[in-house]
């Protein structure tokens, strides 16, 4: 009875779990060791196997055992210490004490102080400070650099001897006593760290208080070997610069403070400096001084943190930066943003440390609040948090519960011929292993799912595969493709979705882990093109006019995805800065360069090698949005931090770029969201504005030449012409920039626009959601009628309302537009009448002769298959592709490639005897072509390569896993496997169009023989090959003895009556 | 190798069946140089046989009288296959193993000091293609140099001098030349194309020895 009772439990353990999703509290991540008072600051003393923490609060500092993590003793240290620093020895710690009062008398009195406590004998020394320190760091050479609000001091840890370095101006930590719950990190406002070698030391001073709009700083370097302030910076950020901590790279070429990710160091553009160039910064900061913290771990080129985006804020324009040299600039992040509904929860960050790509986000139980620091080996991180200190272990972080889809997008290609059901699978795991309880929603949604979506299970335990099946009937008017968001659930894990991209707030649902698309598309035949999958927020493309390519740019990772445009395949992933948003290309063709929104850099790579190359240097304070090359100016539109942004100029020889003095006779004062657009020709730059405002930049006078504004406000599309047509939204404008006239319907929206010679290619969406391309004529501003895309161009946003949606290739074979799923290729006379398919023949896939069965490849030759080339790897097999698709009596065909003259296609494994085959295109119905299927008709395939041999037999020697040819014979005892198609149906059934399983292995139905040189081999197994769709493998082992040797010697396979023959060399 | 034992059971009685004889046992290693075939295919032609390598021996002898002696002989060869046409070219590991019997006639008696002779025997060579097989091998329209084994007859033709360094130890230089037919297994030639003539494998070895 207890055994049942037990049983039935266990099998309900499951369905109970996965049900108890919402239910269940979140989980975190971080081992948190409260100190009952506010941490300040720590210091790591790895030698004693203790932690240092100073509790600005009690005045004491409490010693917190690495290896048990409890607070073993307590040290009573004068009130308020602010700061710690642990000689590199580990003979002092020297612990500053800011308590700078408006001379009111403070309940616990104290005094702006500096202890040293000798840690060897435990005896210490207080010495009093002028001004209120806000930050200790200890060099290399054993000396504290204290910040004051007044001065840098040197002090001598041993003696107790203090050198004044110099004042400082712009420090100014909060007045004792603040308002209630303000925390340590707002109230010294300071932040300073000690490279790894100890020869540098960096950080901050602040303006407090600071509620975490606007930051005022002081920037400083110290050179340890020289004793020099080799930088001091002023400078006012918007937001503040939060979380107020400082981290250093191990080797000293960047840190990061606050949102700011700062190059600096030998290797990259200058010795270490406080003002190295923002290689990126975080866009989604709040600016709360207090909320947060950074961790380089230089081992693996990543940062921990957590920057927090809690009620983000507009960004300002009016923050200026006074640089030494008397050059003032302001630093911000991006523009306007809303705040969010919902806050998100404590979360820890892991980025990558070269443009703070999101590689995870972490849960946490509660904010962190100050300094973090890593262990010698990278494998802890000790870290100040709201309630003393969290300690995060990187192995368990790395083991910790997480829920994965394993794909962002899934896609459902419905078409004309199928509009019933389909269904697709995914897998939803968890990457370290665990049995995670999950759930599967439709995210804003009560029921969730959607009508004619059905998720089964929808609930589970990873790993789970889960059914999505789409029933394009019950969905309703799908027009083009519709797109819906789905989010994995899970009160057990502890990974959350990245935030969006920009600055968008950000909307946080409880326990949602991850999240995929569903998509789904659902084909007319007035349709045209072939969309690509491919994830992610794609906001530019370009198409190389040099190479056979086409670049797209994907914003939410930071890429620069680069396509041969022969197979639309992937051919490299680029590194962006934070945040691309544009693309150009070199005048000589030879660089690819790409705008950063958050990055003082512009990205540079080599199209030859597609390599990255040294950057482009941007002022401070300018972030490039856009860029465009002319014959003569390379120039860039700048969102400036400051009053104005401006169009800046490219130096190619110095790698740097400087603003505009002006615009011919015009202010260099522009939008920040003006993009640039350059004729082919290198001629002319146009810049379109959202306010309306056009300026044109004429190459051949090196001058802004032009400006208007005719229009109140300017978005879409956005291209110039070599010969003298421009266009933006909706207008057709000619050389001065004078409408011609709109070329896109008042109601409709344009995505994007190309030129090409005297002719122009339009994508819009009509005011009906249809995605549309039309051909126009630019010098009569006249266009035939559009044709329908199988799924709609993408357009712009408010932030960016400029979009480049649309590439004809150099070789003029396609043109390639951003659409919904990702990218769509439309054949170069996308809006030609079309032919009606002629089939000509049915031959199997293997040797193209006539025998063919249920389930094997077959080609179709014939004429007008396909408007364009195309092949697929999905699996299942799409059942049309491109614009073709294929019935066999009447069943749908699941195809893998298509041409004008030729389909390769999967029969189905129901149909044998006499069958017709019928191909739709947008041509028409072919006639249908009469045909046998076979039950059984092995095929082996002759698509083998070696070198330079092709035609080759695929059969393969288990010893070497090589292909069988003279120099590589079948010996006697060699097991080998016979690759082919036509072995019919198969147990148990693989749904048509689908791979194969590996479990439970797929045999075929009808048995197969197979004889060496007349002697019979021993078949082990004869089935579908596993993860292949169509492709069936025979293994066999050849006997010890009576098989004869020779150059030619037959192997012959039979099943089902019918046999086939191939030669092989055979030796002993 | 049940061939290689077959034939070496044969082999090593001979000497045993001479008594009353004085015995030498030794061993020796040198290096040998092959003569290539020359390979023709319609209007391809080339050239197959074995790179030159190292070889190693070992002789078990005796001298049925002053002037004349005999041993059994067995000689280890590194020598991989290889084909080659114009600049193109392909190799692959491989050995071989002869093992043979001589007569040797001394041109001086066997008390003297240093004792030039004259050999020639016939026995058994095997060879062994040991290389990796792969699916492309450059010039298999000429030969396919092929990962097996094969036995081929052996005659043995050379000299050499054997100079007594103490009471009982020989220094000996030996040459000989091993011919064989092509071992058309491992140098397997296409249907449409021809290979002629015998291997040639000239060795040279530094041994020492010792009779009892």
């Amino acid at each position: 009875m207890l055994y049942h009772i037990v049983r039935q439990n266990l099998i309900l353990l499951p369905a109970i779990l996965a049900l108890a999703v919402p239910l269940a509290p979140a989980a975190t991540f971080g081992r948190v060791v409260p100190i009952g008072g506010h941490a300040s600051d720590i210091a790591l003393d790895e030698a004693r196997g203790v932690l240092y923490i100073a509790d600005y609060t009690s005045g004491r500092v409490h010693v917190m055992s690495t290896t048990d993590l409890t607070i073993g003793r307590s040290i009573t240290v004068p009130a308020y210490p602010g700061s710690l620093a642990l000689s590199p020895d580990g003979h002092y710690l020297v612990i500053t004490h800011y308590a700078s009062s408006a001379g009111a008398g403070l309940s616990q009195p104290g005094q702006n102080a500096v202890t040293v406590l000798d840690l060897n004998s435990n005896q210490r020394r207080t010495f009093g400070l002028p001004s209120g320190p806000v930050g200790v760091a200890i060099g290399i050479d054993g000396l504290a650099l204290i910040l004051t609000q007044d001065e840098f001091l040197l002090l001598d840890p041993a003696s107790g001897a203090t050198i004044s370095l110099g004042t400082v101006a712009s420090v100014q930590s909060q007045t004792l006593p603040v308002e209630q719950a303000n925390f340590p990190t707002q109230i010294l406002a300071g932040a300073m760290t000690a490279t790894a070698d100890g020869k540098h030391i960096i950080g901050l001073g602040g303006k407090a208080p600071d509620d975490g709009s606007t930051s005022s700083l002081m920037r400083f370097s110290y050179n340890v070997l020289t004793r020099q302030i080799t930088a001091a910076a002023h400078l006012t950020t918007s937001p503040s610069l939060g979380p107020r901590v400082i981290s250093a790279a191990r080797d000293g070429s960047y840190y990061m403070t606050g949102w700011a990710l700062v190059g600096c160091g030998t290797g990259f553009l200058a010795d270490c400096t406080a003002t190295g160039p923002i290689l990126a910064q975080w866009p989604h900061a709040s600016g709360a001084l207090n909320i947060g913290s950074i961790a380089i771990r230089s081992s693996k080129a990543l940062i921990y943190g957590q920057i927090s985006q809690e009620g983000q804020k507009a960004a300002s324009d009016s923050q200026t930066v006074c640089l030494p040299n008397g050059t003032c600039v302001t630093v911000t992040t991006p523009g306007a943003t809303p705040p969010p509904t919902t806050a998100a929860p404590p979360n820890l960050l892991i980025l990558d440390a070269d443009n703070l790509t999101v590689r995870d986000r972490i849960q946490l139980s509660e904010n962190l609040a100050g300094r973090s620091v890593f262990n010698s080996d990278e494998s802890v991180l000790y870290s100040i948090s709201d309630s003393g200190v969290m300690v995060l272990s990187m192995a368990q972080l790395e083991r910790a519960p997480r829920v994965v889809a394993s794909q962002p997008d899934v896609v459902f290609r419905g078409n004309f011929c199928n509009s019933g059901p389909i269904t697709q699978q995914i897998d939803v795991t968890d990457p370290s292993g665990n049995a995670v309880p999950f759930q599967v929603c439709l995210a804003n949604s009560s029921s969730c799912t959607a009508p004619g979506i059905s998720i089964t299970p929808s609930a589970g335990v990873t790993p789970a595969k889960v059914k999505i099946s789409i029933d394009p009937s019950r969905i309703g008017s799908l027009i083009g493709t519709q797109a819906f968001l789905f989010e994995l659930l899970s009160g057990a894990a502890v990974n959350m979705p990245p935030p969006p991209t920009r600055g968008r707030a950000e909307t946080v649902t409880a326990n949602v882990r991850s999240r995929f698309r569903v998509l789904v598309n659902n084909r007319e035949p007035e349709n045209r093109g072939a969309f690509f999958n491919t994830p992610g927020e794609l906001v530019d493309l370009l198409a190389d006019p040099a190479r056979n390519r086409f670049y797209v740019l994907r914003q939410d990772t930071n890429q620069v995805l680069a396509y041969e445009a022969a197979g639309y395949n992937l051919l490299a992933t680029l590194r962006t800065g934070n945040t691309p948003t544009a693309m150009a290309i070199t005048f000589d063709r030879k660089y690819l360069l790409v705008a950063n929104d958050n990055s003082q850099l512009a990205n540079r790579y080599d199209l030859d090698s597609l390599q990255a190359v040294q950057p482009i240097l941007f002022p401070l304070g300018h972030y490039p949005r856009s860029i465009a090359v002319s014959g003569k100016a390379v120039l860039a539109a700048s969102r400036v931090a400051g009053p104005i942004h401006t169009i800046d100029a490219i130096d190619f020889n110095t790698l740097t770029a400087a603003p505009l003095a002006s615009l011919g006779p015009y202010k260099n004062d522009i939008h920040s969201g003006t993009t640039l657009t350059a004729a082919p020709n290198g001629s002319s730059i146009m810049a379109a504005m959202p306010d309306g405002r056009l300026l044109l930049y004429n190459a051949n006078v090196d001058a802004f030449t032009i400006s208007r504004k005719d229009v109140g406000a300017l978005k879409g599309a956005i291209a110039a012409s070599s010969f003298g047509f421009y266009m933006v939204d909706h207008f057709l404008l000619n050389e001065s920039l004078v409408t011609v006239a709109p070329v896109v319907a008042s109601g409709d929206s344009s995505a994007g626009f190309a030129f090409v010679d005297q002719e122009g290619y339009s994508a819009a969406v009509s005011a009906g959601g249809r995605g549309y391309l039309q051909r126009v004529v630019t010098t009569t501003a006249r266009s035939p009628l559009p044709t329908m895309i199988v799924e709609s161009p993408t357009t712009g946003d408010t932030e960016f309302p400029f979009r480049r949606a649309l590439a004809p290739l150099a070789d003029r074979s396609a043109i390639i537009a951003l659409t919904t799923s990702g990218f769509t290729v439309l054949p170069w006379n996308f809006d030609a009448a079309t032919a009606v398919p002629v089939l000509d023949r049915v031959v199997n896939a293997a040797d193209f002769t006539k025998p063919v069965a249920p389930g094997g490849l077959v080609t179709i030759f014939g004429s007008q298959l396909s408007p364009i080339t195309l092949s697929s790897t999905d699996t299942p097999l799409p059942t049309v592709l491109a614009d073709s698709c294929l019935t066999v009596n009447g069943v749908i065909v699941h195809v893998s490639f298509v041409s004008p003259t030729q389909v390769n296609a999967q029969l189905p494994f129901q149909i044998d005897g006499n069958a017709e085959v019928v191909l739709r295109t947008p041509g028409g119905i072919s006639d249908a072509l009469r045909f046998t299927i076979l039950p059984a008709a092995p095929i082996v395939f002759r698509s083998g390569t070696a070198g330079p041999l092709t035609g080759i037999p695929t059969i393969v020697r288990a010893t070497n896993n090589e292909l069988v040819t003279v120099s590589n014979p079948i010996h006697l005892n060699d097991r080998i496997t016979i690759y082919l198609t036509g072995m019919g149906q198969t147990v148990p059934v693989v749904p048509d169009g689908e791979a194969a399983p590996a479990d439970p292995l797929s045999s075929t139905l009808l048995p197969a023989t197979v004889t060496l040189g007349g002697t019979p081999l021993s078949v082990e197994f004869a089935g579908l090959t596993p993860g292949s769709v169509g492709i069936y493998q025979i293994n066999a082992t050849v006997p010890f003895r009576g098989v004869p040797t020779g150059f030619d010697i037959p192997l012959t396979i039979s099943q089902g009556g019918l046999t086939t023959t191939v030669s092989v060399r055979v030796v002993n | 190798m049940r061939l290689f034992s077959r034939f070496a059971m044969l082999l090593l009685p001979l000497p045993c069946l001479l008594t009353g004889q004085q015995w030498e046992f030794g061993g020796s290693a040198g290096y040998g140089l092959f003569r290539d075939v020359k390979v023709t295919a319609g209007a391809a032609s080339g050239s197959a046989g074995f790179a030159s390598g190292v070889a190693f021996g070992a002789l078990l002898g005796n001298q049925m009288s002053r002037w004349v002696g005999g041993e059994t002989r067995y000689t280890f060869r590194r020598d991989d296959l290889r084909v080659s046409s114009g600049s193109a070219q392909a190799t692959m590991r491989a050995q071989s193993h002869a093992l043979h019997y001589d007569v040797l006639v001394h041109g001086a008696s066997k008390e003297s000091p240093v004792r030039p002779f004259l050999a020639a025997g016939a026995g058994v060579k095997f060879y062994r293609g040991t290389g990796a097989e792969t699916a492309f091998q450059p010039l298999t329209n000429l030969v396919v140099l092929t990962r097996t084994r094969e036995a081929q007859p052996l005659i043995s033709l050379g000299g050499g001098v054997k100079i007594s360094m103490s009471g009982r130890a020989l220094l000996r230089l030996d040459v000989r030349d091993y011919l064989t037919p092509i071992p058309s297994s491992l140098l397997a030639v296409p249907p449409n194309s021809r290979i002629s003539g015998w291997m040639h494998d000239f060795v040279f070895l530094v041994g020492v020895s010792t009779v009892f």
